[in-house]
């Protein structure tokens, strides 16, 4: 007994490492509890701060580039607006009867609203990347909601704390959304194999569709995201593992590693359109 | 010995920070991130209680997961690493030499670069591993681990030359 005693006393300190190991295994297996915890990711408060600081930071080093984006941006917009005014101007001359009579329906709300944040973190360097965003629930974001570049789909929130919000990317393997092809109506499912953060995969698409390099893919049906948004052009043919469907390397629209300036999508009719979905499963 | 602790501190709390503000993002050819942060594990002295070597691991490891979101990986890995870490010194330091020893590049130049390859190896092996669970890229996987452990083990040799330079200058 003595002896076992002084066993165990002499090795304690394996049956603390062991512990330990077992409860940091919990945590790894764990993933649904783990993505509900705010304490535990860099969606709590302490650090988020950390990441806010180093990012005030190092956007400095950004601000031109991110100008020069913004520039361009705002004269497509405002290219687009003048079209629009003359488009209107033009109607109006013609018949400002019919739109004075027809005046427009107030109540009406757009379906979605943007929520612009700021990129806090990212990690593109393993399997398992995320993005951390500088707003969170106290800005209206919740979880599942979208989140897009001006370039792109950028990917999902999946975990909100009331001033941070962390976004599982296009570039995680847990990542899926259906997708098609810009001039085609079938759809496939966009995931990430783990291996170039500037590509992803396009896969169940039938073999007879038709494709050229350089074709843009788009968004398909998907209660987060609106459709047609750009996720990025085809670059090649990938590995299928299935002889009837083809897989296709998509260069991604999105640019992770300079990523800075995001817009969360809030769409009105998702709890609806939920609710809706729900009734019928009943 | 109050001094020490404080030291101990300082260095836990940089090294996180160097880990996850600056060498996360770092992706060398998509493939290599340094990890650097066990250099902590490294530069406690050789007698040191074996339960704040294995707690300071799982904290070090736990913290760095909390700030990269990886649930658990790091904590795994390092705890383990921290288990071992005693066996491994046995391995190549001479065990007359006394409990307040600090191996360093400069003091025990040959066993502590085969210590801190063993060790790092060990790290990124295991960190890797449980990782890409989920993946069936062995190749990628391997590759990521020769080639971050490469530049990890350059890094923390860097890092303690020219730590210890600064101590000499001081010392004069």
């Amino acid at each position: 007994m003595r002896n076992l005693f002084n066993f165990i006393l002499r090795n304690s300190h394996w049956l603390l490492a062991i512990l330990l190991v077992a409860f940091s295994f919990y945590l790894v297996f764990a993933h649904n509890s783990y993505q509900r915890s705010v304490y535990l990711t860099s969606a709590n408060n302490v650090t988020g701060w950390f990441y806010d600081t180093s990012n005030h930071i190092t956007s400095f080093f950004y601000l031109k580039k991110n100008n020069a984006q913004l520039l361009e941006r705002n004269a497509e917009l405002e290219k687009k607006y003048y079209d629009l005014q003359a488009l209107l101007d033009s109607v109006i001359a013609s018949d400002s009867m019919v739109v004075e009579a027809f005046a427009p329906d107030s109540i009406t709300t757009p379906q979605f609203d943007f929520i612009p944040a700021e990129v806090v973190n990212l990690s593109f360097s393993g399997v398992n990347n995320f993005i951390t965003l500088n707003k969170g629930l106290s800005h209206g974001i919740r979880p599942d909601m979208g989140v897009i570049s001006q370039q792109g789909v950028v990917g999902v929130v999946a975990n909100v704390s009331p001033n941070f919000s962390v976004v599982i990317p296009v570039i995680n393997p847990k990542f899926r959304l259906s997708a098609r092809l810009k001039n085609s109506e079938n759809y496939g499912s966009i995931s990430w194999d783990g291996t170039n953060v500037r590509q992803a995969q396009l896969q169940d698409l039938p073999k007879h569709e038709v494709f050229h390099e350089g074709d843009t893919v788009l968004t398909s049906f998907s209660r987060i995201f609106p459709r047609n948004l750009i996720i990025g052009f085809v670059s090649n043919t990938g590995k299928s593992g299935d002889d009837n469907f083809n897989t296709f390397n998509v260069h991604l629209a999105t640019n992770f590693y300079t990523l800075q300036d995001v817009l969360v999508i809030n769409d009105m009719f998702y709890e609806e359109q939920q609710t809706l979905e729900e009734t019928l499963k009943q | 010995m109050k001094l020490s602790y404080l030291y101990e501190i300082v260095l836990f709390v940089l090294l996180i920070l160097l880990q996850v503000l600056l060498l996360n993002r770092i992706g060398l050819f998509g493939i290599a991130t340094p990890v650097l942060y066990l250099y902590f594990l490294l530069k406690l002295p050789m007698g040191k209680n074996l339960f704040y070597v294995i707690i300071s691991g799982f904290l070090m490891g736990l913290i760095v997961d909390v700030f990269l979101n990886t649930p658990g990986m790091n904590a795994a890995a390092t705890t383990i690493v921290a288990a071992f870490r005693k066996p491994v010194m046995n391995l190549f330091f001479q065990k007359e030499e006394y409990d307040e020893f600090v191996p360093g590049i400069y003091t025990a130049t040959g066993p502590f670069i085969r210590f801190t390859i063993l060790m790092v190896l060990m790290h990124l092996t295991l960190l890797f591993f449980i990782e890409s669970f989920t993946l069936f890229n062995l190749m990628s996987t391997l590759l990521r681990i020769a080639s971050s452990s490469f530049i990890s083990i350059l890094l923390i040799f860097a890092l303690d030359s020219f730590i210890f330079k600064r101590k000499r200058g001081e010392q004069v």
